[in-house]
């Protein structure tokens, strides 16, 4: 199917009434749940997901794409507003967003990060429409050797990505693939790590261990220090942008689109790295690097963009090699199979009203965010302000019923439970939750392509090394691995990701 | 010795590498060509086991933080009240559990009072989540437990 029909077979779907409502549903939800302080996009997908259960396919997807970017902007706000990073990659919009808020200038803060957002979508979206058909047919011709590659270089990106040292990321991969195993071998069909438990036959559901991780474990930690939790919220003044703001930021949302777009793609690589990197740009390119930092809008339009920008090109390796680049992408991912859905290069064949349907409503939902926020930040700010203490009992709640309404099960409930706990132990013990939760997903995938690839090769581990994708793909999880312990790189690295937690 | 971080990250680990590793040589293992369910289990938990080692080796530098615990109390009180909201769904139905949960779980906060208004306001939001969840988005759930029916309930 050639773009033209495809992006038409695309607006079809999208058009269609019910899916546009539940578009514009996803990501009005989305924002007002990710606004919310704590809860960044992996909780905010986790608890809206029952609300997508009853619905067909595409729409379902369509309605958990809208939550995810809804989340993502909702994040923007809060750190501008309050100077609190819903997620990692909304550190570097505190840093100027706060400041400028500070001086007053909250509104064309807010308006910089929408402008900038919504552009570098328009242009993510259209990268997915040429980039996917290719990748997919490229897809196409891997075999186990080739995906097992690109698995390792998605683990090592995102052990190199994350705070903290490398030995612990290495160690949480480790502990996601374990978790992983739980359930029943599906070669041999024996049962692992099962305990005898019939709940654990079919495995740990995904969906339930990241709520409990990131939303319950989240709840648990900002009980702990429940009476520092105290935060001013910036007044928004004036939404409009300068004349002045339009000269400075038009530069930096170009660059930050092109970062966040190439960047996204990368599996692992993800957002952090994005918007990291376009902050770290604007500022050795620009006339003034002394106002970063200080409220400068370039700092909040460069990475906001490229944030957004790789949020929507992340989409690519779930939607064509079936592989998550993210934490966020995994939950996708797991939401999708709840669905009964298994992403990966054959969608766009078997699927195509689901993929294109999918990727016009993206840019449909990028649009509804910035016609729909903007106008609504007193609102949002109104949200903001609502006291942890009357929000937290609502956040279990709706964990709760979200996980136990996945398979109607009441065990569920108990292991999320379980997984809040251990994840307010990483959060005590600094382990970065994030590469557990790819490893998570990847895991049993890379135990499945190893054993077909030596399946193939007799045992021959050599094949890793004779493949030119997967030999390609290796070195460039070398280089990442060698580059992370080179003091230059990292230098930055902690510079950028120290503060992120 | 002290409880730092590496401390906990290497411990949880190791011990968690060591269990995996033992129950994982029970699987037949296989051979390379032809891995057997042990096979990968058993790199994995034995990579673990190392990788917990090695952060409790760097524990010894003493360079990691030391961790304090503030407030152990909502630990308990969250995650109990969740643990009874599933063992009660079905039995009191989905209000009556929301309503329970949304007390016990708010009463881990240090600003809790048990008043009028905080049961009110429970009341009011987990009738809206009946309404919701139940008659609205259609989860299979009951509005009326098991046991509020064996005891002559609608």
């Amino acid at each position: 199917m050639d773009i033209f029909s495809g992006l038409l077979l695309g607006l079809q779907t999208a058009s269609t009434l019910t899916n546009f409502t539940y578009c514009f549903a996803g990501v009005l939800l989305g924002t007002a749940v990710g606004v919310l302080p704590g809860l960044g996009p992996i909780a905010t997908i986790s608890m809206l997901l029952p609300f997508t259960f009853g619905l067909p396919v595409d729409t379902a997807l369509i309605m958990l794409a809208g939550i995810f970017y809804g989340s993502q902007y909702g994040g923007s706000t809060t750190a501008i507003l309050m100077n609190l990073p819903g997620e990692a990659s909304s550190v570097v919009t505190t840093l100027d967003g706060h400041a400028m808020a500070k001086q007053g200038k909250a509104g064309r803060a807010l308006a910089a990060a929408a402008i900038g957002s919504f552009f570098a979508g328009t242009v993510g979206t259209l990268f997915i429409v040429i980039a996917a058909p290719l990748l997919a047919g490229m897809a196409l011709s891997f075999g186990p050797t080739e995906y097992f590659s690109l698995i390792v270089l998605g683990l090592v990106t995102s052990m190199v990505l994350t705070s903290g040292s490398l030995l612990t990321g290495f160690g949480m991969v480790l502990l996601g693939m374990l978790l992983g195993m739980v359930g029943t071998d599906v070669n041999s069909g024996a049962a692992r790590y099962t305990f005898g438990s019939p709940d654990l036959m079919d495995g740990l559901n995904f969906v339930v261990i990241a709520t409990g991780i990131f939303g319950l474990g989240d709840v648990l930690a900002n009980l702990e220090h429940e009476s520092s939790r105290a935060a001013s919220i910036a007044k928004v003044s004036s939404l409009f942008p300068t004349r002045e703001d339009w000269r400075r930021m038009t530069g930096p949302i170009l660059r930050g689109t092109g970062i966040g777009v190439l960047l996204g793609v990368l599996p692992g690589a993800g957002l952090l790295l994005s918007s990291f990197s376009a902050y770290a740009l604007e500022k050795k390119i620009s006339k003034h690097p002394e106002e970063f930092g200080k409220g400068a809008i370039e700092g909040v339009a460069a990475p906001e963009a490229a944030n957004n920008a790789a949020a929507q090109t992340a989409f690519i390796p779930m939607l064509t090699l079936g592989l998550p680049g993210t934490a966020t992408m995994a939950l996708m991912i797991g939401a999708l199979v709840v669905q009964g859905v298994q992403p990966g290069p054959n969608i766009l064949v078997e699927q195509p009203a689901l993929f294109w349907g999918l990727v016009v409503s993206m840019w449909i939902g990028n649009l509804l965010l910035l016609i729909l926020n903007l106008p609504l930040v007193g609102l949002w700010a109104r949200l903001i302000s609502i006291p942890y203490r009357y929000l937290f009992p609502l956040i279990c709640v709706f964990t709760a019923i979200g996980v136990y309404s996945i398979r109607n099960s009441a065990f569920d409930v108990y292991l999320m439970t379980l997984f809040g706990v251990l994840g307010y132990v990483f959060r005590k013990a600094g382990a970065e939750p994030a590469p557990l939760i790819l490893a998570l997903i990847l895991g049993p995938m890379a135990e499945e392509y190893l054993r077909r690839a030596l399946l193939i090769s007799h045992g021959d581990a050599s094949v890793f090394f004779t493949s030119p994708v997967s030999v390609g793909t290796l070195l460039i999880a070398l280089v990442l691995l060698v580059s992370i312990l080179l003091p230059a790189f990292r230098r930055v690295r902690e510079e950028g990701l120290t503060e992120i937690d | 010795m002290k409880l730092t971080q590496d401390v906990v990250q290497g411990g949880l680990f190791l011990a968690i590498g060591l269990v995996a590793l033992l129950l994982g040589l029970d699987y037949p293992l296989g051979t390379p060509g032809r891995m057997g369910p042990g096979f990968f289990p058993i790199i994995i938990s034995a990579m673990l086991c190392l990788t917990g080692i090695g952060i409790l080796l760097r524990a010894r530098l003493g360079t990691s933080e030391v961790i304090y615990m503030t407030r152990w109390l909502p630990l308990f009180i969250v995650s109990g009240a969740i643990i009874a909201f599933g063992f009660l769904l079905d039995k009191l139905g989905l209000p009556l559990a929301v309503l329970l949960l949304c007390i016990g779980a708010a009463s881990a906060s240090i600003r809790f009072q048990f008043d009028w208004k905080a049961v009110a306001g429970a009341a009011v939001f987990s009738l809206i989540c009946g309404i919701l969840f139940v008659t609205l988005l259609g989860l299979p759930i009951p509005l009326v437990g098991s046991w509020l029916q064996a005891m002559g309930a609608p």
